[in-house]
């Protein structure tokens, strides 16, 4: 097995019946809920096996992410990252043939892959911000309300407001409040981007994924993409998966190196673009392969 | 090969770079090629506008000889006589609605614990006796009619028989036998002089139309009562119709006074003759009508009626395999859903004849299903039975367009509209279906258009009665029979005198589904370019 150093490993052994184990189904559990334990991570990954069909894309991922910080995955392409954080709002129950087949995800010592979770009010924990922005063929304010609706919200004054809130959070009221009941599609990438992310902390998620969210932004909308998150991590446990190192370095406080379906290394970034402790980390942060 | 090109154009042999060209009867491959294709295409096109234009000439000619058909109409009085046979089916249909009360009226009186047979009888004799004297009223107009019937047709013959010389004539002529020509004689058909003894009939109509109005009159008003309320209204309903039906007199007396044999017929009214034209009526002794409005009406209906059926299931089936459905099932579902359209038309037509179209009588004659608007029915053959048949037709092309629509949504933005915690039929419902509406719109219009130009079947299966269907017992048209445009005109193409009124009266019921057609093709296009654009 690969070297797991730093915190990871004095976090105590989770497995097995816990007695301190939540009801399973998340719903229930409010956003401010006090941390279980000191240092525990609010999701503990532990020795996940995770496979498309028959070939295995996750081998043995062991990893806890810890709230209110900003965890980044790095490593080459096709090294499992995407597919480990579609694992964290089952987004990969959509596509046929994907099975974990050993280890479990636990988020607020819950298993989010027991038969009695509803996958619904996961997801209206565990928000996502997709590789290419992806807004409704609806109005700006109508993309913003969707999750709102589906939640059964109605009142037009709550709703208005949330929707000036989410865009705020978003930096992206100023640019979009005179125009909220135009066409989303109207707007550039990177304002459909943050459209995206307003989208999703419309919901108030307690945590949210973003799978590359600028690779298709230039770098002005980058920028203002990774101001974006500096802003969130007070208030939400973001998981960002970036290709790009120094958007890593920048943003992130935590960062996990994957090659292969491994989780080869995983410490706080500063440590893992100064001093990695793996030579594979080493040679990918510095550049020589990936 | 740079030896070949010339050599001004080729200052570098060491910087080969040219064009090599084969050249064949002076064309490049590229040329032959290019040619191929676009021969091709141009062929279809002018095909197309050569299909086009054979209609619309074909079509056009009705106009002058609808215009003809009118002229005469009038020329020879028929439309007088019109007017006055229309005031007698007038009242031939206030004597069916009396007989039709005397139906219900036995059918209540005889009902279980009620009279008998005879008695019931014995107690509508004054009944009998009032439709019998209300019947007998307009004896005197029905007389009128069939005299007058009489002259006008005989004006008419005349007239074509006058016609048919003038056109030997002009044959022997341009034959050369001058001889010949000269020896047909031709009498001009004086108009005027022939219609006399309409014209004469004037003083004497009104004469009888005092005396009717004042008989109906005093009819109506001593109208029979009956003891029970719901017939009672009904008898005053038939009053109240009856006393409409007097106050038309002095407007028909004052037509019939102001008619003028010889005023011109527009080609406009010759167009409208067609298209809100009520009857299409052929080789009749007394006067042909040429209008589509129930031949339109007949292709609506059953249209209709396939569309509401193959909307739900094409666009139904659509959602569930591209939503829903796992593989397996979408293996299975899709080319069982588009072998439908392996039927030859004519199959399903037959099937229709000898299944569908019993078992749906026999269904409508079960007594619990007796609250479906117009069961039971008897006739076999009607819009119903064309219409379930259609709709098979229809979902295959509803179903494949509509799944395409379906697919052509972004997978994104249903991982998007899961991720925020929406549900699989929330998704589909809000977000999928929306993006994807007017691909769906666009696959009904087409379906549409299947509908429409499909002729096996309707003519098979909607009963080919030529009438608008009546529309005052509600819901209740769908078992009627009707004729579609397609159909007659398969039909009828067969047996029509080519060059004649009636066979181009069929190319004109030809330009109005080929506009049609045209038309919903048209904007179904339209719709999924807009669409094509939305999505981005
Ligand atoms: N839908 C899928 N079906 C089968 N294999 C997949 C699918 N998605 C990803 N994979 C495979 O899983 C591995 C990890 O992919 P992914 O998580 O997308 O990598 P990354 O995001 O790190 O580039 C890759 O080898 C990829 O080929
Ligand atoms: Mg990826």
């Amino acid at each position: 097995m690969v070297t797991v150093p730093s915190r990871l490993d004095s976090t105590p052994p989770a497995s097995g019946p816990a007695p301190a184990r939540r009801p399973t189904v998340v719903e229930g559990v409010p956003p401010s809920v006090p941390a279980p334990a000191a240092g525990q991570p609010l999701v503990e990954i532990e020795h996940l096996d995770f496979f498309y069909g028959a070939s295995q894309a996750l081998r043995e991922i062991t990893l806890g992410i810890e709230r209110q910080k900003v965890t980044a995955f790095i490593g080459p392409s096709g090294c499992g990252k995407s597919t480990l954080l579609r694992c964290l709002n089952r987004m990969n129950d959509l596509i046929e043939g994907t099975r974990i087949v050993r280890g479990s995800i636990r988020i607020h010592g819950v298993d989010i892959n027991q038969p009695d979770v509803d996958v619904i009010e996961l997801r209206k924990r565990v928000g996502m911000v997709f590789q290419k922005s992806n807004p409704f063929p609806k109005s700006i304010h109508e993309n913003i309300t969707y999750g709102l609706r589906l939640q059964g919200i109605r009142d037009k004054a709550k709703l208005d407001e949330i929707v000036e809130r989410s865009l705020r959070g978003a930096a992206l009221w100023d640019e979009v409040k005179d125009r909220l009941g135009e066409s989303a599609m109207g707007l550039s990438g990177g304002q459909q981007q943050r459209l995206c992310i307003a989208r999703a902390i419309a919901v108030e998620p307690e945590i949210i994924l973003m799978d590359e969210p600028c690779s298709a932004l230039d770098p002005v909308a980058t920028a203002k993409v990774e101001e974006l998150i500096q802003d969130l991590r007070s208030r939400f446990t973001i998981v960002i998966v970036t290709h790009n190192m120094q958007q890593a370095a920048r943003c992130s406080d935590r960062t996990a190196f994957f090659y292969l379906g491994k989780l080869i290394e995983y410490a706080d970034t500063r440590d893992i673009f100064t001093n990695p402790a793996n030579p594979q980390t080493e040679a990918y942060v510095s550049g020589r392969f990936g | 090969m740079s030896q070949l090109s010339s050599s001004a154009s080729a200052p570098t042999p060491q910087f080969p770079i040219h064009k090599r060209r084969l050249r064949f009867l002076g064309l490049t491959v590229e040329d032959c090629i290019k040619s191929f294709f676009g021969g091709n295409a141009l062929i279809s096109v002018v095909v197309l506008g050569l299909i086009t234009f054979f209609l619309v000439k074909e079509g056009a000619g009705f106009l002058g000889q609808n215009r003809q058909n009118l002229a005469i109409y009038r020329l020879a009085g028929l439309e007088f006589v019109d007017h006055l046979r229309r005031q007698s089916e007038d009242h031939t249909a206030l004597t069916r609605y009396l007989s039709d009360l005397r139906l219900r009226t036995l059918n209540q009186w005889t009902g279980p614990g009620g009279l008998t047979l005879e008695a019931a009888n014995a107690r509508l004799a004054e009944f009998d006796d009032y439709a019998a004297r209300f019947g007998d009223a307009a004896d005197p107009l029905r007389g009128m009619v069939s005299d007058l019937s009489e002259v006008a047709t005989a004006i008419k013959t005349k007239f074509l028989v006058n016609e048919d010389k003038k056109e030997e004539r002009r044959q022997l002529l341009a034959e050369g036998k001058v001889a010949e020509a000269g020896a047909v004689v031709i009498t001009a058909v004086d108009f005027p002089a022939e219609l006399r003894p309409l014209r004469d009939s004037l003083p004497a109509y009104r004469e009888a139309n005092r005396e009717f109005s004042t008989r109906l009159g005093a009819l109506l008003a001593a109208a029979p009562r009956l003891p029970e309320p719901e017939l009672q209204r009904r008898m005053d309903r038939f009053a109240e119709l009856g006393r409409t039906y007097v106050a038309t007199f002095p407007g028909i007396e004052r037509d019939l006074a102001v008619w003028d044999h010889a005023r011109p017929v527009s080609a406009a009214e010759a167009f409208t003759a067609f298209i809100f034209g009520r009857q299409w009526l052929t080789a009749s002794f007394w006067q042909d009508w040429y209008g589509v409005v129930p031949l339109l009406t007949g292709s609506f209906l059953v249209a209709l009626v396939a569309l509401s059926l193959a909307v739900p299931l094409g666009v139904g089936a659509a959602v569930y395999v591209n939503q829903i459905a796992s593989q397996r099932e979408q293996r299975f579902i899709k080319p069982g859903i588009e072998f439908i359209s392996a039927f030859p038309s004519v199959v399903l037509g037959f099937f229709g004849i000898a299944v569908l179209g019993q078992a749906l009588r026999a269904m409508s004659q079960l007594p619990w299903l007796s609250w479906v608007p117009g069961f039971p029915y008897s006739e076999r053959l009607n819009i119903l039975t064309a219409g379930c048949l259609l709709a098979l037709i229809a979902v295959p092309t509803i179903f494949t367009l509509a799944e395409d629509a379906l697919n052509n949504v972004p997978r994104a933005l249903k991982e998007a509209s899961l991720a925020l915690g929406a549900s699989r039929l929330q998704t589909t419902i809000r977000i999928i279906v929306p993006a994807s509406l007017s691909g769906i719109i666009s696959a009904v219009l087409l379906g549409l258009g299947r509908v429409v130009g499909e002729t096996m079947v309707v003519l098979l299966c909607a009963g080919n009665r030529i009438a608008i269907p009546d529309f005052t017992q509600g819901l209740g048209f769908i078992v009627e029979p009707v004729h579609t445009m397609t159909g007659i005109i398969a039909q009828e193409m067969g047996e029509v005198v080519r060059g004649s009124i009636h066979y181009r009266a069929l190319f004109m019921v030809g330009l109005v589904l080929f506009i049609l057609s045209l038309t919903i093709n048209y904007a179904a296009q339209h719709i999924v370019r807009r669409y094509r654009i939305s999505i981005g």
